[in-house]
């Protein structure tokens, strides 16, 4: 060369050059590495590898602390010995010291250094001479280290500037887990997210989907998190009445939502075979018992609603209690008559929850959760309570029944993370229109058909059901439930005919039909020897024909069935009575 | 209460008409068991019963448990609207095999 340089640029800071380089170029790659990952300890294995043949080391490790800060575990290895996978003490080892230190460390002698743990040596064989560590922090957060084994060539030692390259590596590789970290907790909360949105459509695909405007039965459902423990449900019966039911599960979040679910499936499935609700509820009640778990119980209330007649029976399982708005602007409160589901297997009475039949008279049902009355209605905290739904039930009186609802859960003011709870309202609007005003009044509706007394005999059966379909025909009684009417009254017969006179072969059985309002009723009495009329009362059907079939038949028919005192004390009267329609009235 | 038996295609075709209750069940049930007493596959024909209540149900399953405990099969076949009601209120129409017709059956 001619020309000798300038500028002579000495050893080392050539060196610091090169390095400098280096050091970019590595950062650089790292950073696309970690940007791209999916899985961050193949990237770190990469990042490592890098470091380790940057710095000239034989080995290298990059361990990282748990959650709980108190281990450190091996998350990449290379070079002669691999241990990925160990977990040390947090406090232990040199990688320990840097760590708790937050301060690189240069070992040139780990024999020398009481912390060295030999462990993997003696297992290995490999021999440890000097050991450069960096801690990985960003800002306060300590991550964890990372540290390299065994200088190659020269005098096998690590020098300053070694330890000051790989702090900086060590400070962007902290800087790209954490980002990374945090990418995977994000994927991870948008996968939760698309779960619970997922499980929130097959929520409301459970709740019924809303009916005609002028439809006499409604509900609305506002979830407070993504999914609810609340829950409505209202269909109707091929006879025409409407069944419904409201439920409130204890509890938020999903396991909530789980029982809700499974409850409101019961529901679905039950209430369209048990038709009446106090029995449907002791069903549901022993469902929930024998499967649930963790104390979590439901209040609900389920109905069923004839609006031929206006009636609603009603049962109640601990639920905050229904309100009816009377037509002339009175509120009655109906209270729970059992205790919540899921906390007695045995429900309060044999037949399960206990029912009341609610005259409606043209007024309104309104069923609710406790989202609704605990609801604030400012920002001061102020609760909308039992009274301030009165009036707003007051106020929207000859609305619409959508508008009724949305007025109720519109004076709600969801909080910064939506409603405090989950709030659901039910409401039934009972028209009245075209139902003449005597049949409210059973006793004015009722007449005699046919009243006979017969040898209580298995050939008179056939007189009897021929009597029955005769009375029924005068009624006008639709096909189907003449049929079925007839079943049930011969099997109530037969009762008698096999077990009233104790094989006696002289006894009789007397049969009233009459209509009673809207409704059929059968009296059967029998003239047994004189019995104590105590303990006739309340005696169940099933005290008298065990474990029946035509038991079943029975209950499954008639609307009710029970035992009367009889008149003068004597024998036993059965009373069946089922609500009747008329061909007219299925038409 | 009729009946009548004959063979079709080595099943016993047992045909039961009119009323079947509390007077004239214990005839059916003798005439079913008798005719599961015969060791061959049994079809119940109640295209004719009028009318049927819990105790003639109640033979019909009687006749069923004795022919299942003698590897019989017992099927019911061209089930009349009232004999179907029955079935069905006392849940027992998926308990037997039902067919729509005697030829099907046999």
């Amino acid at each position: 060369m001619p020309n000798a340089p300038a500028v002579t640029i000495s050893e080392p800071a050539a060196e610091d050059a090169r390095r400098f380089h280096a050091n970019l170029e590595l950062l650089a790659e790292m950073s696309r590495d970690f940007a791209a990952s999916r899985d961050l300890d193949v990237t770190l294995l990469k990042a490592v590898g890098h470091i380790t043949d940057s710095v000239d080391a034989e080995g290298g490790a990059l361990f990282l602390l748990d959650e709980a800060q108190e281990n450190l575990r091996c998350h990449a290895c290379v070079g002669a010995t691999e241990i990925t996978g160990l977990v040390i003490a947090a406090d232990k080892g040199i990688v320990g010291r840097v760590v708790q230190n937050n301060l690189g460390e240069i070992v040139r002698d780990v024999s020398k250094d009481p912390s060295f743990f030999g462990g993997v040596d003696e297992k290995t064989g490999y021999t440890t001479k000097s050991i450069l560590c960096a801690p990985l922090t960003v800002k306060d957060e300590r991550i964890g280290a990372i540290e390299l084994i065994n200088k190659r060539g020269g005098d096998g030692l690590f020098s300053p500037g070694d330890l000051h390259f790989l702090e900086a590596l060590a400070a962007s590789a902290a800087l790209a887990i954490l980002n990374a970290r945090q990418a995977d907790a994000l994927l991870e909360q948008e996968r939760i997210k698309r779960e619970l949105e997922l499980a929130r459509e097959i929520q409301s695909s459970l709740l019924p989907r809303a009916g005609d405007a002028d439809a006499p039965i409604a509900g609305v459902n506002l979830p407070a998190r993504e999914v609810s423990g609340d829950f409505f449900d209202h269909f109707p019966l091929k006879d025409g009445r409407i069944c419904f039911c409201l439920g409130d599960v204890s509890g938020k979040g999903m396991n909530a939502a789980l029982l809700m679910a499974k409850t409101a499936s019961l529901y679905r499935c039950l209430g369209k075979a048990i038709l009446s609700p106090g029995r449907l509820l002791g069903l549901v009640n022993r469902e929930i018992c024998e499967t649930a778990a963790r104390g979590m119980f439901v209040t609900m209330v389920a109905g069923i609603y004839d609006p031929r007649t206006g009636v609603v029976t009603l049962s109640n399982a601990g639920h905050e209690p229904p309100l009816v708005l009377t037509s002339d602007g009175g509120f009655e409160a109906f209270e729970a008559g059992g205790p919540p589901l899921g906390i007695l297997a045995d429900p309060p009475t044999k037949e399960g929850y206990p029912e009341a039949a609610i005259e409606l008279k043209g007024g309104s049902l309104w069923v609710f959760t406790d989202g609704v009355t605990e609801g604030y209605v400012d920002d001061a905290g102020t609760e909308l309570g039992a009274e301030g739904v009165r009036g707003i039930l007051l106020e929207t009186r000859g609305r619409a029944l959508k508008d009724r609802l949305d007025a109720v859960v519109g004076v709600l003011k969801p909080g910064e993370s939506g409603m405090r709870d989950d709030v659901t309202l039910l409401g039934l609007v009972d028209t009245a229109a075209g139902r003449p005003t005597t049949t409210s009044s059973p006793a004015t509706g009722a007449e005699s058909i046919m009243s006979m007394r017969l040898p209580a005999k298995a050939d008179r059966l056939r007189v009897i059901r021929h009597a029955v379909r005769a009375a029924l025909d005068y009624l006008d009684c639709e096909h189907e439930m003449t049929e079925q009417v007839i079943l049930a009254v011969d099997e109530a017969c037969q009762n008698v005919v096999r077990h009233a006179y104790g094989g006696r072969a002289d006894g009789e059985i007397a049969v009233e039909l009459r209509r009673d309002g809207g409704d059929f009723v059968v009296e059967l009495q029998d003239f047994a020897a004189p019995v104590d009329v105590g303990a006739i009362r309340g005696r169940d059907l099933d005290d008298i024909r065990p474990g029946g079939l035509g038991v079943h038949l029975i209950r499954e028919i008639m609307d009710d069935v029970q035992f009367v005192t009889p008149p003068a004390g004597v024998g036993n009267l059965l009373q069946l009575r089922k609500r009747l329609y008329t061909k007219a009235g299925a038409s | 209460m009729m009946h009548e038996v004959k063979d079709a295609g080595g099943a016993v075709v047992i045909a039961l008409e009119g009323d079947i209750d509390l007077q004239t069940s214990p005839k059916a049930r003798e005439a079913l068991l008798a005719a599961v007493g015969r060791g061959k596959p049994v079809v119940v024909d109640l295209a004719k019963v009028s009318y049927i209540d819990s105790s003639g149900v109640a033979s019909l399953v009687e006749a069923l448990q004795t022919a299942k405990k003698g590897g019989q099969t017992l099927a019911l076949a061209a089930v009349s609207e009232g004999a179907m009601r029955v079935l069905k209120l006392a849940r027992l129409d998926a308990v037997f095999t039902i067919h729509a017709n005697v030829d099907d059956a046999v």
